[in-house]
């Protein structure tokens, strides 16, 4: 018989202690001159977290971590519908024919694998003259990973009925078939955040335990919970913001965590247009380009998050580049053992000079300062850009033997119905003029000098703002902005809670960047941030909750 | 829709005609049982719906030399499509008159009005211009038809794509309803096994019982977890099961046949965002399709061409420079003019290799392509501009309800939607209206 899966008495314990944090500063060690408080949101509920489906890059780790099958299924599921580039929206994620097909397809073959001469791992009988019993605790155990919480009687019913129905058919079938069902069923294929304890007087519920453990495990790995959180839940040991980030802190160092920044980073940055690029002046074909890219780029982005001098100054200011054979031929160096960056020739900043983004922000046979400028204004600083009217030539000009890009570009900021975008897009893509479409450092173009000065207008921040001359002042500023570092803190709110914020969200919103502000720019404390926040925490009361002593 | 077991190939006659292995033709008539050839009243309607991006070059896309409605020649894009010129019917003077209200970029509202008349949500998506908005607002025809001739195929509607790989506002033609997109399938093999794998592999009855315990456990479970949740979530879940209960009645399905339906060879695996592979990519889904169409595996297709603002080059019809930044380029850049009306006149080839295979296919005195309605439109109107008057629409087929071969100039300012509510009534869902009513003032009389 398993356990009911939310004790009374085990639910007043995280309301207690939230609510502790809720009406109280005291847990705040005073800050240092100029360092932000961390706001605290008495009010307001959060926004609310409907049912979200898996995303493939979550199926794929769930699946693996509940049966050990490391395939991928997923990968033949279709793409998400993505908001603001991230595929883990949940309003505009809804099932439809073509994924419950695929969901049917990879049941069905994820099964047949578990079964499949791996039966004594998966679904152990040592006693073979009872496989009732054996076929039993597996679903009753199946079932409580499964949905990542221990099942109701209702929820298990039709799982131990269809095991006994099938039972003459062999004890492997039997266990086929109901791992078949389970990977189909809404608690698996859902992420469900709503069965906590409602909190009568306030619009605010805090999340049970294993709520707790299911945010955590996807919050920080894409995958669902291990042993040690599904103890914690059910131990009572996971209730308290201190039992959540003591759990964030043991998890951030798991490998799970690099797949997640992995899985974070390609969505932020776009990273999927690197398939089938076009590029001009290399014999690297377009595959094999997109893989060295992308390995280059996951280097040297896993070494911001979690070496030893990483955090957000160095994704933005790190020197080297990660080359494999390759990129080594391409940049004209030697690729070492591949244990450590090389220094190419000429100056390199951060994740901006990083050759996959330079690449990716070009066009086939030239630089892309419209591109450039753009994607960091969007991308990295959050601030929007007007779309180009829509009678104007936006194909770059031909390069030109005689002229530099810059000089091609400059009916932009030479006619007035253009400059006034322009100058704010363009001023910033120059200062990446030294990197060619294909991330090449270069001094001339043509045989005349590169110049990459240029300008960050309408940053609203004093020390963004104005004039550069070279791409290390430009970087070097973005390096230092709190609007950039504000803008990460953005842009993973977005994929962890898989919304775009809305008005209920900004006081969260404002305790993340509060908190990484605060961490000095530390990139796994970024992480670990998202759990503290009250949108990790609480949910918003049903119509129905308030007012009423149960759920 | 009758369909007589008399017209049914089993399971077992259609795989022993499989087995006929490497077919040079895709389509053998002889194959077809004679029932199939027989008279019959009443054939199968189908409806495919084509997107391309980002406006066409008008002085090549309209007929020029026009004498009369009948009497015109074809522009330089559809000269493709001259064997099949008696069953063209353009359409001029239609504009999107929902994609001009509503936020969103230009690209993105003719996108999401095309094929829903609705307007984009105000939802929480920043498009790559800083404008915000949503997705289209409403159910698309495509899937409008669906819902109502859908239920009588193994797959209710086919998402197809080339390059189509943004999964955005701008990537999505297709809706289920509001806020609902529907993603296109982009490689050929997919599409393969989407409409020939799961429907054609041999099944036993042993399969199909334990695929039917599977699903009713599966709907147990939805319901056992429904209870807990709030209307919103139930609401959510109940869409989800009801796609498990129909996939389960699909699953059950003969797979029925009509003309010749002959099993396509697997298709190569290639690589759908390559511009190497994409021509090819591009053919074999047309066929792909026009196989899914023979097999009566589905009555309702969507295609799409790439995305509004996609870095697409085409070399193989020596177009080297990217898609979206092209359709910028002014009437007076010939070159990039020229590069536009060689790659439409590339789409207007995949129309006319479609229409080959439908004509191929016998159904009572005519063929599949007779019985085949087919819509093909864009989201802006020129790139030039990016306006939504006067939009490029070509119709054909449907003959069972509309004369073609000719050219038809509506008044300026003809709303879309009227069109879309044609399509709707000759497909045989007699709706009043379609998608924001202020912009549908009646079916179009054509």
């Amino acid at each position: 018989m398993a356990p009911p899966p939310f004790s009374r008495s085990l639910l007043a314990l995280p309301l207690l202690a939230l609510g502790q944090l809720a009406c109280s500063k005291k847990d705040d060690p005073k800050p240092a001159p100029g360092v932000e408080q961390v706001p605290i949101c008495t009010e307001a509920a959060p926004a609310p977290a409907p049912l979200r489906l898996l995303t493939r890059f979550q199926y794929d780790n769930a699946v693996r971590d509940l049966l050990g099958d490391a395939t991928n299924p997923a990968a033949g599921f279709p793409p998400e519908n993505e908001v603001d580039g991230y595929r883990t929206n949940a309003a505009a994620n809804a099932a439809h024919p073509l994924l419950v097909e695929r969901y049917l397809n990879a049941a069905d073959a994820v099964a047949a694998r578990a079964v499949k001469g791996r039966l004594t791992e998966v679904a152990p009988c040592t006693d073979t003259t009872a496989p009732a019993e054996c076929g039993h605790a597996f679903v009753r155990s199946f079932a409580a990973r499964a949905f990542r919480r221990p099942p109701t009687e209702k929820e298990l019913t039709p799982l131990l009925g269809l095991f006994d129905a099938t039972s003459s058919r062999g004890y492997e079938k039997s266990i086929e078939l109901v791992i078949r069902t389970v990977l189909q069923s809404p608690q698996f294929l859902y992420r469900v955040d709503t069965l906590g304890s409602p909190a009568p007087e306030t619009g605010k519920v805090a999340l049970g335990g294993y709520e707790l453990a299911s945010r955590l495990s996807f919050s920080l790995w894409g995958s669902m919970p291990d042993t040690e959180l599904f103890d914690a839940a059910a131990g009572g040991r996971l209730a308290t913001p201190e039992d959540v980030e003591r759990e964030a802190r043991r998890m951030i160092d798991d490998p799970r965590a690099a797949n997640l920044v992995r899985d974070f980073s390609e969505q932020w940055l776009g990273l999927s247009r690197l398939a089938g690029l076009g590029r001009e002046g290399t014999p690297i074909a377009s595959k094999q380009l997109e893989t060295s890219l992308r390995d280059s780029l996951d280097r040297f982005i896993q070494a911001a998050y979690f070496g030893p001098d990483g955090g957000f100054q160095a994704l933005f200011s790190a020197k080297g580049v990660w080359v494999d054979t390759h990129l080594a031929g391409l940049y004209g160096v030697d690729a070492g053992d591949g244990s450590a960056p090389v220094t190419l020739p000429g100056a390199r900043f951060g994740l901006l000079t990083q050759p996959a983004l330079m690449t990716l922000l070009a066009h086939p046979n030239q630089t892309a300062p419209v591109l450039r400028g753009v994607f960091v204004r969007e991308r990295i600083l959050c601030l929007p850009v007007n779309p180009p009217p829509p009678n104007v030539n936006t194909i770059p000009p031909d390069p030109d033997s005689r002229a530099t890009t810059r000089e091609r570009f400059k009916q932009h900021t030479a006619d007035p119905g253009c400059s006034g975008c322009h100058a704010k897009i363009d001023g910033i893509g120059f200062g990446f003029e030294r990197y060619d479409q294909l991330g090449r450092y270069r001094t001339e173009e043509n045989g005349i000098a590169v110049d990459e000065s240029g300008a960050i207008l309408g940053s609203g921040e004093t020390g963004l703002e104005g004039g550069f001359t070279t791409s290390a002042e430009l970087l070097a500023r973005i390096a230092n902005s709190r609007r950039a570092r504000d803008c990460l803190a953005t842009n993973w709110y977005r994929y962890t809670f898989g919304r775009v914020e809305l008005r209920e969200d900004e006081c969260s919103l404002g305790q993340l960047k509060a908190r990484f502000a605060r961490s000095n720019g530390d990139l796994k404390e970024l992480i670990v941030a998202l759990t503290q926040t009250d949108s990790f925490l609480y949910r918003p009361a049903r119509p129905a909750e308030t007012g009423m002593g149960s759920p | 829709m009758t369909r007589g077991p008399n017209r049914r190939f089993s399971r077992r006659t259609w795989l022993r005609a499989a087995t006929g292995a490497a077919l040079a033709l895709p389509f053998l008539p002889s194959l077809a049982p004679r029932s199939v050839r027989a008279d019959e009243r009443s054939f199968p309607k189908r409806l495919v719906l084509m997107y391309t991006p980002n406006g066409v070059i008008h002085e090549a896309w309209w007929p020029g030399n026009v004498i009369s409605e009948r009497e015109f020649s074809l522009g330089p894009i559809h000269e493709p499509l001259q064997n099949h010129k008696s069953r063209l019917l353009f359409l001029s003077g239609l504009d999107l008159a929902s994609a001009e209200a509503g936020p969103g970029g230009p690209h993105q509202r003719g996108i999401g009005s095309l094929f829903t008349n609705t307007s984009l949500g105000t939802g929480e998506f920043m498009d790559g211009c800083g404008q915000t908005a949503g997705w289209a607002n409403g159910i698309s025809v495509d899937q409008r038809v669906a819902s109502v001739i859908g239920s009588e195929t193994p797959v209710s509607s086919l998402q197809l794509g080339v390059r189509a790989t943004e999964n955005d506002v701008q990537g999505r033609i297709a809706y289920a309803g509001p806020g609902q997109p529907l993603p296109p399938l982009n490689s050929p093999r997919d599409t393969y096994n989407r409409v020939f794998n799961r429907f054609f592999a041999p099944s036993s009855s042993d399969l199909l019982a334990e695929q039917r315990s599977v699903l009713d456990a599966v709907n147990q479970e939805f319901a056992a977890l429904s209870g807990q949740l709030s209307a919103a979530d139930r609401q959510t879940l109940e869409a989800h099961q009801t796609l498990v209960r129909d996939l389960e009645r699909r699953l059950a399905l003969n797979t029925p046949t009509v003309g010749g339906c002959v099993l396509p060879e697997i298709p190569d695996a290639l690589d759908e965002d390559s511009e190497t592979d994409m021509a090819r990519i591009g053919e074999l889904q047309v066929d792909l399709l026009a196989s899914a169409f023979a097999c009566d595996v589905t009555r309702v297709a969507t295609f799409q061409v790439s995305t509004a603002l996609n870095h697409i080059r085409y070399p193989w019809v020596e177009s080297l420079e990217e898609g979206h930044a092209l359709s910028h380029a002014g009437e007076s850049n010939t070159e990039a003019t020229e590069q536009l009306i060689r790659r439409a006149r590339w789409h207007a080839s995949l129309v006319a290799r479609l229409f080959d295979r439908l004509a191929l296919m016998p159904e009572g005195e005519g063929s599949v392509l007779d019985n085949t309605l087919f819509v093909w439109g864009n989201e802006v109107s020129m790139g030039t501009t990016h306006s939504h008057v006067n939009m490029p629409f070509l119709m054909a087929g449907g003959s069972w309800a509309f004369e073609t071969g000719r050219y038809l100039q509506y008044a300026d300012g003809t709303a879309h939607a009227n069109l879309l509510l044609a399509v709707l009534h000759a497909m045989g869902v007699p709706d009043e209206t379609f998608g924001i009513p202020d912009f549908c003032s009646g079916p179009l009389s054509i």
